[in-house]
């Protein structure tokens, strides 16, 4: 039973432990758990799932080790929620304002509940960084989330703008800002990738999506009569469709065509986007660095491609295995209705099929995608790393002191996810 | 405790002292009440109460143990099974079998459904008597401004701008007596009602047999409800529905309840399931039944109003029985209004057969009638 630890000290590998059944047990009973609480179980869910993570994966021969509580959470939670009902309050009563405040709240409480957004995956991760210890002394993050808020938001403003063009630059300046930020010890990290290199591999995922599109936007520009156009949208009737129709009598086609195009761009999307998650993580790890130690990353795509077929593969099980199970549920909804069709008794039922079944459903899904492709993501980026100058780990020092999990409430109450 | 095992008092470990990441390899000794760490020099780098150590999260292979109550974190890792075994057996929070992990779980999840119950009530219960307390202390003025906003939404919903004629009726040459008429109409039931607030009542261009009140007493009849109408006092008592709606301040109160399930459903339980679907039925079966309660209470209270005013209150069931249908398609726990039968059966329950005065002559009447007519 006893393995040697120093097996992977001296070759600055990383090994990944857990066992992928004991992962599907805790997954499971954790989404039963969560039926029943409504939700309210996710903080020990949470925080079960990071432990698992975190304590099998074996860095230099040591394991991580997650120090978080699922109280914790919660009371971040309880708290993010206290203070978004005033602002959510204000927005309400903003809203019913007749003029200019009014019209615009919307937009500004967009903009506001991004600028959080982005302020609380800054300190989400502060709360990560703190729980995570390794070696006996924990990793912290200095910077302030609020300039993090201030600088991503332009960023995702031009990614927005750009059509996706500058994501690139996006990631490599926000994770710039992280890495400058963020310690083990009195190690300071840093990171060393570099926005154009992601740029030139993606770029041809990009444009592969974006063919399709631009294709029908040239033919649209071709075909489309612009007098004829504006001629017909001036009339203020229902007779605009039929007025267009008549001024650009290819329109249709184009239309046909430009729906065909779309299906093909969002099937090339879902198609390739397993490439742009082994891209980016493997461009991203390869970034990594904390004083003199160096991450290289060997992640192959064929292996992210792997994770996702075995996921779409139980999907369709779970999808077959919920149909058959449906039958003998809507034969009791049946029966119950005993011939009677407004019988409430039967209504009441068939809604709770319907809804058990999309309950079960989704939450089988989003359990199945965690146990396949968000363990096997966690588990090949590890497994790919290769890390070097490890020697300064015989004299790295303790600092930084453990964070509020503020963030990571603030992070549930919005909804804007992350690890 | 067996001898066996009371024989294994030291085996090695591997040590961290939380002020440093250097790696100490360490000779663990097991003492009557904790055990000591000695690096290989023989210098004793901890020693720990067997009731202060903390089992840590860690692979299956390796027994980690943490010093609690203290904020340092040294860490001790033990990879010999039979002597984790033994420490195991010493100190109390150790517990490998996860018995202890097991007991707690079990006293989370219990709270974790009971607090779920509770919610749940909280929506069913709690909710519409929160609303119902708030909706009447709202100030005018800010109700008035819901209604405002609330009125250009139905407008851009409801103006379909046919045939270009006005979205409202009453305004053209021949439509002013019949808006005299409206007026006449609404000015006896409004005197009856004694509101807070004045009533503005308009005739709209629409073909359905339909009425609608808005936070603020604007109230929409469709011309469609004329249309159907056979006397005056079928059209009062719609209004007088519709009247009741103002009075419990209806409009208001579902604003409430709207943002009181919004924030138990989508923040406190947050969507557990993704997609919203789950948080949408919720709302929408909780929303319903809330409906189904003000519309009974808006029939009791038109059916007092017409009796108050001297009107026929039977007539608003007469004219549920032409609007309402025999069957209703759909599931009875999404509609917004009960039954038709059952309405109808609750407002003749309360109205008596006492003398009525006509609400319309004859000619005011026909001129109703034509009030759309342009």
């Amino acid at each position: 039973m006893t393995i040697d630890a120093n097996e992977t000290a001296m070759t600055g590998g990383v090994r990944f432990l857990g066992a992928r059944k004991a992962y599907w047990r805790l997954l499971a009973r954790g989404a039963v758990l969560l039926m029943v609480t409504l939700g309210i179980y996710r903080f020990w869910l949470t925080t079960d799932v990071r432990r698992f993570l975190w304590s099998n994966t074996e860095i230099a021969g040591e394991s991580l080790d997650y120090n978080g509580t699922p109280i914790e959470l919660l009371l971040g939670f309880l708290v993010a929620v206290a203070i978004l009902i005033p602002v959510y309050a204000g927005f309400f009563l903003a809203a019913l304002d007749l003029g200019t405040l009014g019209e615009m709240s919307g937009l500004i409480g967009f903009a506001l509940v991004a600028f959080i957004g982005q302020y609380a995956v800054y300190r989400a991760r502060r709360y990560r960084l703190t729980r995570t210890v390794y070696r006996g002394l924990r990793f912290h993050l200095e910077g302030s989330a609020l300039v993090y808020a201030l600088r991503a938001l332009p960023w995702w403003v031009l990614t927005a703008v750009t059509l996706g063009l500058a994501y690139p630059f996006q990631l490599a300046s926000l994770e710039r800002y992280k890495m400058h930020h963020t310690f083990y010890g009195d190690l300071g990290g840093r990171f060393a990738g570099a926005g154009w290199r992601l740029f030139l591999r993606g770029l041809p995922l990009w444009l592969l999506i974006v063919a399709p599109i631009a294709v029908t936007v040239g033919a649209f520009l071709e075909v489309v009569d612009w007098q004829a156009l504006a001629d017909a949208m001036n009339a203020s009737d229902d007779e605009v469709m039929k007025r267009l129709e008549q001024g650009n009598p290819e329109l249709a086609a184009v239309a046909v065509f430009g729906v065909l195009m779309a299906v093909a761009s969002i099937a090339l999307t879902l198609l390739l986007y397993p490439a742009f998650q082994a891209i980016v993580l493997r461009w991203w790890t390869s970034g990594l660095r904390f004083g003199p130690i160096e991450m290289l990353s060997h992640l192959r795509m064929r292996h992210v491609y792997g994770a996702y077929i075995r996921f779409a593969l139980l999907a369709l099980a779970l999808a077959v295995v919920l149909a058959i199970a449906s039958l003998p549920a809507f034969f009791v909804v049946g029966l119950i209705a005993g011939g009677n069709e407004n019988s409430a008794a039967a209504e009441i039922a068939a809604a709770l099929v319907l809804l058990g079944g999309y309950v079960i459903g989704a939450l089988g899904l989003s359990t199945l995608y965690r146990a396949t492709v968000g363990l096997a993501l966690w588990r090949l980026s590890m497994e790919s790393l290769q890390l070097s100058g490890l020697s300064v780990l015989d004299r790295v020092e303790a600092r930084g002191q453990p964070s509020s999990a503020l963030g990571e409430g603030l992070v549930d109450a919005l909804h804007v996810g992350g690890y | 405790m067996t001898d066996g095992v009371q024989a294994v008092i030291s085996g090695p470990g591997v040590f961290f002292d939380g002020r440093t990441s250097a790696r100490h390899d360490v000779r663990v000794t097991l003492n009557a009440t904790g055990l000591q760490v000695e690096d290989a020099a023989g210098r004793v780098l901890a020693d720990w109460l067997y009731d202060e150590l903390d089992e840590l999260s860690a692979p299956a292979h390796v027994l980690r143990l943490g010093h609690r109550h203290n904020g340092d974190l040294a860490r001790l890792e033990i990879f010999d099974e039979p002597f984790a075994h033994a420490i195991d057996l010493r100190a109390e929070y150790v517990d490998r079998t996860g018995a202890i992990h097991r007991r707690q779980r079990g006293s989370i999840i219990g709270w974790t459904v009971l607090a779920t119950l509770a919610l749940v009530a909280v929506s069913y219960w709690g909710v519409p008597a929160i609303a119902e307390r708030l909706g009447p202390v709202v100030p005018i003025a800010i109700e008035r401004r819901m209604g405002e906003a609330t009125n250009m939404q139905v407008r851009a919903q409801l103006d379909t701008k046919n045939a270009g004629a006005a979205f409202e009726c009453g305004n053209g040459a021949g439509e002013k007596i019949g808006l005299a008429a409206l007026n006449k109409m609404v000015k006896r039931l409004e005197g009856s009602a004694a509101l807070r607030l004045p009533l503005r009542a308009t005739v709209i261009r629409r073909d359905e047999a339909n009425a609608l009140a808005l936070p603020g007493g604007q109230i929409y009849v469709f011309h469609g409800l004329i249309a159907k109408a056979d006397n005056p006092d079928e059209v009062a008592g719609v209004i007088a529905h519709e009247i009741g709606h103002v009075a419990h301040r209806d409009g208001t109160k579902a604003v409430l309840q709207g943002a009181g399930l919004s924030f138990l459903f989508g923040m406190l339980l947050g969507d557990f399931v993704g997609g919203g679907a789950v948080v949408l039925a919720a709302k929408t079966v909780l929303q319903s039944s809330y409906s189904r309660e003000a519309e009974s209470a808006a029939d009791r209270y038109a059916a007092e109003l017409m009796k108050k005013a001297q009107g026929n209150a039977r007539a608003l069931a007469t004219m549920l029985g032409k609007i309402g249908g025999a069957t209703e398609p759909g599931m009875k726990i999404l509609l917004d209004h009960p039954e038709t039968k059952t309405r109808i059966a609750a407002i003749n329950r309360i109205a008596a057969d006492a003398p009525t005065v006509p609400f319309l002559s004859a000619a005011e009447w026909a001129a109703l009638k034509r009030i759309c007519a342009g």
